[in-house]
């Protein structure tokens, strides 16, 4: 693999950065992070180049043209899930050690894509989401009532974290409440209609709030020996999971105060 | 005849439905547009093969990690051929599997008190957790040494 040419050093370390931070906020995993900053600094034609990353920081050093090492952290800080992003910031990585790009170049990239909007209108999002629940609640077994339904809440459910997002609540509340709104509306709905069915209606709305993406993180980060961040993962999936049972269980609790013990 | 075609119309609804909450969730992640039919088609297949086996007297642990070492592999030939990074389409591949419906179970069962069904529910959907684990594991694994023999991103 050939590396670009050799250039000013000092300049370095803002595109390693930058791509690792994207990453990691936008969902990909440790060892990408990792592989790519590697690779990338391989690409600038530096020669020790090292990187360590957890879910909340990226670690990355690398030694000058001068023999003097650069290091540098980042603390990274979970924000809202941009797989395009992971994957336009893979894309710059390859095109840095295909195309030769500069760093300066590579860091225009990289911060073209920090800066794009998402794909995506919040409004839209929500409403793709609340269709998907209506999608699982009929893939559980449930009827097109169920579906209306399920679609009906969820986006209620949506409008709930995203207004406590908005006022900064922090990101483990959100879960909670969603949880327990999915779960107590389908039962509300049930109680006062007789229609439908509970079961399939709250677990369709629960189905966004699961963590996915965490879980798939933790099995990728751990298939490549990175049991640090697999651990950090799994624990955050696992967290995630048990405050969604919490809310379906303290949502039940209160459903039966309210229908007096009939569900 | 009539169960098989009873079999086959249940499928195809799931099909259907899984495919419709997999996009849902493809636009959630805000994944790439171009991967959003690719991943919920490969993620609806996943899920309607374990759906199948089964109602076809396979036991339900093995039916999910058939499935989800189905999505595996093919959710990284997918991103091998699209040049794109894997993550997005293994996560879109299992995330109709995840029991969402068995963890619900679990807690309704714990709110009425009826302790040994919740647990029964709640390894259950442990269990299944494990089994979509190991699928995308294994499916790694399997992807690595038999379809990727040099070394190659996604």
């Amino acid at each position: 693999m050939a590396s670009n040419p050799p250039m000013d050093d000092s300049c370095l370390m803002a595109p390693l950065q930058l791509a690792g931070r994207l990453i990691m906020e936008n969902g990909g995993e440790t060892y990408r992070v990792e592989e790519t900053v590697t690779r990338m600094g391989h690409a600038f034609g530096v020669t020790e180049v090292e990187s360590f990353a957890i879910p909340s920081g990226v670690f990355i050093s690398y030694r000058k043209q001068d023999g003097t090492v650069e290091t540098a952290v980042k603390r990274v800080r979970k924000g809202p899930i941009d797989l395009k992003k992971v994957d336009a910031v893979n894309a710059v990585s390859r095109r840095v050690e295909s195309e030769h790009l500069s760093c300066e170049e590579a860091l225009a990239c990289l911060n073209e894509i920090a800066q794009a909007k998402p794909l995506v209108s919040k409004p839209l999002q929500m409403l793709a989401v609340a269709v998907s629940s209506g999608g699982w609640a009929v893939m559980f077994g449930g009827g097109w009532f169920d579906a209306l339904f399920a679609t009906v809440f969820t986006f209620l459910v949506q409008i709930v974290t995203m207004l406590l997002e908005k006022f900064r609540v922090q990101s483990l509340v959100p879960t909670l409440l969603g949880s327990f709104l999915a779960t107590l509306l389908p039962m509300l709905l049930y109680h006062f209609t007789q229609m439908g069915q509970v079961e399939m209606m709250a677990a369709g709305c629960l189905m966004p709030l699961l963590p996915g993406l965490a879980m798939t993180n933790a099995v990728q980060d751990a298939m490549r020996g990175d049991m640090v961040s697999g651990l950090s993962h799994g624990v955050s999936a696992i967290l995630t999971a048990v405050l969604i049972a919490s809310g379906a269980l303290i949502a039940t609790a209160v459903s039966a105060l309210i229908t007096g013990g009939v569900l | 005849m009539n169960e098989t075609v009873s079999l086959l119309i249940e499928g195809l609804v799931v099909l259907i439905a899984s495919f419709v909450g997999t996009f849902g969730f493809a636009i959630l992640l805000q994944a790439p547009r171009r991967a959003w039919f690719p991943a919920s088609a490969i993620g609806a297949v996943a899920y309607a093969l374990s759906f199948v086996l089964i109602q076809l007297g396979i036991s339900q642990m093995l039916a999910i990690f058939l499935s989800a070492l189905l999505g595996s592999v093919a959710a990284q030939y997918c991103a091998r051929k699209m040049r794109m990074i894997a993550t997005i389409f293994i996560t879109l591949s299992i995330v109709a599997q995840v029991p969402g419906l068995g963890l619900y179970r679990c807690m309704e069962l714990l709110a009425r008190q009826q302790n040994s069904a919740a647990a029964a529910a709640g390894v259950e959907a442990m269990s299944s957790i494990l089994m979509i684990a190991l699928g995308l594991g294994v499916g790694a694994f399997l992807f690595r040494i038999l379809v990727t023999p040099r070394a190659h991103r996604t």
